[in-house]
């Protein structure tokens, strides 16, 4: 049975991926399982989906915890540990980032025993076309599998995609066809995984704990606004930033437009924007009055401060 | 009643109390009214959570309030509220807490419990004459779970339970035309993207008595399909196309606390957002905006007469 988990944040299509690679195994004739992991659905939030196939019924159920194949659509969730891109990943688990690090970077990095790949991207993607990462990541990881033929790969697109624009379909099916050509010279890496069954499965040695009296048991939080210590900051792909010299102090203004208590009034009444806990709406872009605050990408930002704290 | 806190823009608090860190999406428009609602009713207020979106504020061991919370299943939190009030109702009479310890009940929903789920038992609080606020977040569709159809969807608009992608083909059930009809203390419809306008009526709902509703229309980008920089501009557009009133209900009557005008067409709302996408690609559906229109103008052509005529 292959068993393969898509790693990506929310907005990147990853439901799609999955339904797509899916489609593909079962147009090969494979019995096919694909879901995304219920829970809540948050844009830029870690998300992951998965998809087993095999050429008998599938009896097992449940989030995959032994992968064959992990596809990770934004490299940088690895050391997210919530994401869980990580979990179950053994010596034969290939690993494919799409990533503009090289395959030796993250071999060092993570170190793996099993086979890393990069999903180089050479088609280069516009923003709003974050959504077709997903297609991208399917295509790729139908080619790694070695048995699922570009045609099939093709008219999985076309079937998930149907209702969508002819445009959206015909350029997510270029995407999925560029992806699999770049991933030709791996056909055939990913190696499906035995079928496992309950029977052999080794019972933990349990320790029995005596339940609590509900009184104590039963989470209670006594701190407040102890959310300020999870740093949402980590979501953002673009920095709100403050021109001080066009800005007129009235944070009233752009305080109780951000949805997310990340702007408060700082030294000499300018607006400070908390970067632990701001999550990259861009609301504050969009309706500050005189235009004072300017979106740059989070990278750049990112680049720019090692930069200076180098100088 | 105390309306003067408020009267301008710059009179909003500048400092929040819901802390940040929450795992709402980015630019949600339910949290955006949260926040602005949580700044004016203060700390002393205890949020009884039905199951929804709002339920991921707190995951134990954060939460961004600075008091109690609750979770409850989708149907049963006006019956938490009417526990946690009658909790706190006893231990005033034991005068085991100060009238300036006690708090504010508040139910805290989405339109998905609050107008189909959680119905009945909101009705049976309104008719017990519970003492507490019900926050609804509309944000028009089971959101938590990726948007399927809710009573609160409106009409036209993509869901994910429409597996036909033709459009919901019912009409946006009136939570607010319920609540009146029970005749609660005090309704009003508000939006994030108004600040100054929700604030002064909380304002107004947090010093009186008995059962009052709160809905906020909240704009989501994730169900709506929309860049999260517009929350604010669609939410400024709901109510400047119409589509949105806004209006408080006490003493028996309805008042509008704006009318727009010039009131713009409904069409610049739903072309910014993709649930409505189809509606003008490949080819406009002229039929369907007539009808979304034309329930629109329906609404607000009395009221237009009668400002025209006075
Ligand atoms: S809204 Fe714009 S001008 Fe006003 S304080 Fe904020 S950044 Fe400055
Ligand atoms: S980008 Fe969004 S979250 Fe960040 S400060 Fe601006 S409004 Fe707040
Ligand atoms: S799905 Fe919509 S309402 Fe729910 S958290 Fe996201 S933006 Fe807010």
């Amino acid at each position: 049975m292959y068993r393969i988990r898509f790693h990506g944040r929310g907005g990147q299509g990853m439901k799609t991926a999955s339904r797509i690679l899916g489609t593909a195994f079962f147009i090969e004739g494979f019995e096919v399982q694909d879901a995304q992991r219920y829970g809540a659905e948050r844009r830029g939030a870690p998300i992951f989906a998965y998809v087993r196939a095999d050429r008998t019924a599938i009896h097992e159920r449940g989030v995959i915890g032994r992968p064959d194949l992990v596809v990770v659509a934004d490299d940088t969730l690895v050391p997210v540990s919530a994401a869980g891109v990580m979990q179950g990943i053994g010596p034969d688990t290939v690993l494919l980032i799409d990533s503009a690090e090289s395959e030796k970077t993250w071999r060092e990095r993570l170190n793996l025993q099993g086979p890393i790949l990069v999903l180089p991207r050479l088609i280069p993607l516009e923003p709003s076309e974050m959504a077709y990462v997903g297609t991208e990541c399917a295509a790729a990881a139908a080619c790694l599998t070695g048995i699922i033929s570009l045609a099939s790969v093709r008219q999985a697109v076309q079937q998930e995609l149907a209702y969508m624009k002819a445009g959206v379909v015909d350029r997510n099916v270029e995407i999925a066809s560029g992806a699999f050509a770049r991933m030709a010279a791996h056909s055939g890496i990913v190696q499906e995984g035995g079928t496992t069954s309950h029977h052999d499965r080794t019972v933990p040695s349990w320790v029995d704990l005596p339940a609590d009296d509900i009184g104590e048991s039963s989470p209670a939080i006594y701190g407040a606004a102890t959310s300020v210590a999870v740093r949402t900051g980590l979501w953002r792909s673009m920095r709100p930033v403050v021109d001080t010299s066009r800005c007129n102090r009235c944070t009233w203004i752009c305080g109780s437009f951000c949805p997310d208590s990340a702007i408060a009034r700082g030294s000499e009444g300018y607006p400070q924007i908390d970067l632990d806990h701001c999550k990259g709406c861009m609301i504050c872009v969009a309706q500050c009055p005189p235009h004072a605050i300017v979106a740059i990408p989070e990278a750049e930002a990112v680049a720019q401060e090692k930069e200076g704290a180098a100088s | 009643m105390t309306e003067a806190r408020f009267q301008r823009m710059k009179d909003l608090p500048s400092t929040h109390l819901l802390g940040a860190g929450t795992a709402m999406c980015a630019g949600c428009g339910g949290l955006a009214a949260v926040t602005e609602v949580y700044d004016v009713l203060g700390e002393n207020t205890v949020f009884v959570n039905a199951a929804g979106c709002m339920t991921l504020l707190s995951v134990y061991p954060f939460t961004p309030f600075r008091g109690s919370w609750l979770y409850t299943a989708m149907a049963s939190a006006p019956a938490g509220a009417q526990g946690v009030r009658d909790a706190l109702d006893i231990l005033r009479a034991k005068g085991r807490i100060t009238p300036e310890e006690d708090l504010q009940v508040v139910v805290l929903s989405g339109d998905g419990a609050a107008g189909g789920i959680g119905l009945s038992a909101t009705s049976a609080a309104i008719d017990r004459g519970l003492d507490f606020i019900y926050l609804c977040y509309d944000n028009e569709g089971y959101g938590n779970t990726g948007q399927q159809t809710s009573s609160a969807t409106p009409h036209g608009a993509l869901t994910a339970t429409d597996a036909l992608r033709s459009g919901f083909a019912g009409w946006k059930k009136d939570l607010f035309a319920i609540w009146v009809a029970n005749k609660p203390a005090y309704a009003a419809t508000v939006i994030g993207g108004e600040p100054l306008d929700l604030a002064r009526k909380l304002e107004k709902a947090r010093s009186m008595d008995g059962p009052r509703m709160i809905l906020a229309l909240a704009p989501c980008p994730a169900g709506w399909g929309y860049d999260p920089e517009h929350s604010v501009e669609i939410a400024r557009l709901a109510v400047k196309t119409g589509i949105w009133p806004l209006k408080e209900y006490a003493d028996g009557e309805t008042v509008h606390t704006r009318l727009p005008h010039p009131r713009q067409p409904v069409e610049n709302y739903l072309k910014l957002q993709g649930r409505f996408a189809h509606l003008f690609e490949p080819a406009r559906d002229e039929p369907r905006l007539k009808e979304i229109q034309d329930a629109v103008d329906a609404y607000w052509a009395p009221l237009e007469a009668e400002h025209a005529g006075g």
